[in-house]
């Protein structure tokens, strides 16, 4: 059956240092409900960190790219979505 | 749990500033712009405005230029960071001394000096057992509350016991609670410091405290100006636990080194092969002569506490020398002369290589992936080469709580003696008590392993991954290298 979420979550190394670490642990932490719903999938750099004010880590939900991200954050997003 | 803290990235977001300057030959006429890059007009600010922010970031740039918060001077509040680099660059390696961790008086926000407090949900009963309770008489009501008198307050606790309404908490001092041989205490302003003659340099008051006030004093102008002088040779020494410290193959870490400017790169966990068969040919021998214990002597943070907290148990520690001094030797004779950096998740390493002379400059994981960012490289992409010196799985699994214990343990069977295991997993006031009458507590022939930071290297203070993550790389890599031999 086709997921709901297919979510991207960059390891490039400038998401990775600052906050992207956390986020490998997502597939652990997130509540059964929504691990049915959801597709994880790790990636190289999402080429989203080059601007200066660039907010890493990112994260990519189907089609909406999220900056800053947190795994608080992609709960909420999942559960308004 | 390993929470994410923003004091960390805000620390890190700082060093990829700096190094950028660096790379790019600005940082003289650039760096007194990093405060207001970091924290510009329009921002919200942490503390009650933008400018205290700024004056914290302003101290946490001089830690990061391997300064100690403590030195400043009244009159230094308006020197320039400018003027701090100018120092830097005269002073070399001559500015670093013994003194490993800074606190940053501006962050520190004087926790409260009691223990116990007494929150709203207080009725301010008939029955007041906290104040006929108080051993201190430190607690009085007002305006039909109960105050505790922070300056009397022992935090004995006996008022919260006593409260049928739950309302006094317990409230600690994190970085007071978090070290383990209460090194660090309030001054008279409520500001902490740190007490050289105790401190161990474990980092876990680095790790607690809510508002990143304790930084270490950080080698990275050093090591980032050694690789920009083209006459200068640099050897990066990489801790076992390096490994899965950036979600990639380790190989790929060292190709992203050598693209940095590193000249060759070493495995530790190969001197960790040297530790392992020099401490059982050590042991081996202690044992001949009628000892029935030795402790790993690998962790610098566990010496130190040796050395500072429980010189009695002095001889039963080890004297082979750590993976990084071996690892840093052998270096030191391939290529005479070039600049030796550990890299590793270890705050007390620094103090080691500082008293040490097979190592140069110490780089935490996080210091190194900042860097990285800075030079725009990007591990998941480099490709998987080998060290110029690659270890066995033996020296690798010294990354992790039981490595030592194990391959000591192992080394000493083949020899025709079998020995039990202890494993002091952290490094907390219980393991203290043990340690100290450890002599008393074995019974049989016993190698003790003892690491400060519980779960071992790849919880350190200075790494990038969440252990278990990590964990998963090195299971993986010690699966393969098994495979293939």
């Amino acid at each position: 059956m086709e997921k709901k979420f297919k979510i991207t979550i960059c390891s490039g190394t400038t998401c990775y240092v600052l906050g992207g670490a956390h986020l490998m642990m997502l597939e652990d932490v997130l509540p059964d409900d929504l691990k049915e719903k959801v597709e994880i999938i790790g990636s190289t750099c999402l080429q989203a960190c080059h601007g200066e004010n660039a907010r890493a880590p990112f994260v990519r939900i189907n089609d909406y790219l999220m900056e800053n991200a947190s795994i608080p954050k992609i709960v909420e997003y999942l559960r308004t979505h | 749990m390993n929470y994410i803290n923003n004091a960390a990235i805000i620390k890190r977001q700082l060093i990829v500033r700096l190094a950028k300057m660096m790379l790019a030959g600005n940082l003289n006429s650039r760096i007194d712009f990093i405060p207001l890059q970091q924290a510009p007009k329009d921002y919200e600010a942490m503390r009650c405005c933008v400018h205290h922010d700024r004056a914290v970031l302003h101290h946490r740039l001089m830690a990061l230029l391997g300064f100690a918060i403590e030195n400043e001077q009244p009159e230094d509040e308006i020197r320039t960071l400018a003027s701090y680099v100018a120092e830097a660059e005269q002073k070399g390696d001559s500015r670093l001394d013994e003194k490993i961790l800074t606190v940053i008086d501006e962050a520190c926000s004087s926790c409260v000096r009691a223990n116990y407090r007494v929150t709203n949900a207080c009725r301010g009963c008939v029955a007041r057992q906290c104040l006929m309770n108080c051993p201190k008489k430190a607690i009085k009501i007002e305006n039909g509350h109960a105050v505790i008198n922070e300056m009397l307050c022992i935090s004995c606790g006996i008022c919260a016991k006593a409260c049928p309404y739950h309302s006094i908490i317990y409230q600690p001092i994190p970085c007071e609670e978090a070290c383990p041989v209460n090194a660090i205490s309030q001054n008279e302003r409520g500001i902490e410091r740190i007490d050289e003659n105790k401190c161990i340099y474990c980092g876990k008051c680095v790790q607690a405290c809510p508002f990143g006030a304790i930084m270490e004093r950080s080698e990275i102008f050093d090591v980032i100006r050694s690789m920009l002088d083209k006459n200068e040779k640099t050897i990066a020494l990489i801790a076992p636990s390096i490994i899965g410290q950036f979600n990639t193959d380790m190989g790929q870490v060292v190709t992203a080194l050598k693209k940095l400017g590193f000249d060759h790169v070493v495995e530790v966990a190969y001197g960790a092969d040297i530790t392992a068969e020099k401490e059982v040919g050590e042991f081996v021998e202690r044992i001949g002569h009628g000892s029935i214990c030795m402790t790993s002597s690998c962790c610098p943070a566990y010496v130190q506490a040796v050395d500072k907290h429980m010189p009695e148990i002095k001889n039963l520690v080890s004297s082979t020398l750590s993976p990084m001094q071996y690892a840093g030797e052998w270096a030191g004779q391939q290529w005479p002369g070039a600049r030796r950096i550990f890299i590793g998740p270890c705050v007390a390493k620094r103090a080691e290589a500082r008293a040490c002379n097979f190592v140069e400059n110490v780089l935490t994981f996080e210091e190194l992936g900042s860097i990285f960012i800075a030079a725009n490289i990007d591990v998941a992409e480099c490709e998987d080469v080998a060290s110029d010196r690659i270890a066995s799985s033996t020296g690798r699994s010294f990354a992790i709580s039981g490595g030592v214990c194990s391959a000591v343990v192992n080394g000493t069977a083949k020899n025709g003696i079998k020995a039990e295991e202890k494993i002091f997993n952290g490094l907390d006031q219980k393991a203290f008590a043990s340690l100290r009458a450890i002599e008393k507590i074995v019974k049989n022939v016993t190698f003790i392993e003892v690491m400060t930071c519980e779960g071992g290297c790849m919880h350190g203070p200075g790494v990038i991954s969440n252990p278990v993550v990590a964990r998963r790389f090195l299971e993986k890599i010690l699966k393969d290298q098994a495979n293939d031999s």
